[in-house]
């Protein structure tokens, strides 16, 4: 079955390199295929260099996109990252 | 994940100051999981590459999962084709990427982190090549 999932988080600071290390490391877990979108910009969630590369900063709606088997839960853990790891001062 | 733990990188650079750099880097975005070693200038501490400190980075880099070389430029590339055409003591298996430097490096860690073989280390180092940041 190929589910779909989706959720939109609004960044509380910048998508830096630790944080989006640790969003591919945790998006490599998963079967499903997932992205990361912001309004202009869209990157694979398993790629760390395409994660940096959609530059994404506070204040910014970020949508998470999975397909797949797991993509509920795909979309659960990136989204939660996303939100913790922007948090200021992290 | 294999038993033998995971890939250990390499980043051989003209700058010692430059291939520790990258290393910090690498092993902060691969969340500290990976050994990201550097074998950056001569031995006596100027702008080169030591075929002495690059066996030595190999070594502790290899935790029997094998090892990715990153060399930046030039003779950095030369002097790991030199260790390499020796051959002896040196970890197995072993691959050179040819790949941006700091992206290849990040690159590299992640998919280092993530279980991936060597092959699938150096592809990712690669392919970075591909990536845009602006």
């Amino acid at each position: 079955m190929r589910a779909s999932s989706e959720a939109s988080i609004t960044l509380a600071g910048d998508l830096h390199a630790r944080p989006a290390g640790s969003l591919a490391i945790a998006a490599a877990k998963f079967e499903s295929s997932i992205e990361l979108a912001t309004a202009g910009r869209s990157a694979d969630a398993k790629s760390v260099l395409s994660v940096m590369g959609i530059g994404a900063t506070s204040g910014q709606v970020v949508t998470v996109r999975a397909i797949g088997p797991d993509a509920a839960q795909a979309v659960a853990a990136i989204a939660g990252i996303l939100a913790d790891a922007t948090k200021v001062g992290s | 994940m294999s038993e033998a733990g995971r890939v250990g990188i390499v980043l051989v650079s003209h700058s010692a100051a430059l291939a520790a750099g990258t290393a910090e880097l690498a092993g902060q975005v691969g969340g500290g999981e990976v050994i990201v070693m550097p074998a950056g200038g001569t031995d006596d501490g100027r702008l080169g590459t030591s075929i002495a400190k690059i066996r030595h980075a190999l070594a502790a880099a290899d935790s029997g999962a094998g090892v990715v070389v990153l060399p930046d430029l030039g003779s950095s590339v030369l002097t790991v084709r030199a260790l390499l055409a020796d051959g002896e003591g040196l970890p197995e298996p072993l691959a050179v990427a040819d790949a941006p430097f700091v992206e290849g490096a990040v690159a590299a860690t992640i998919a280092a982190a993530v279980g991936g073989d060597v092959k699938a280390v150096a592809s990712a180092a690669e392919e970075a090549r591909r990536a845009r940041k602006l």
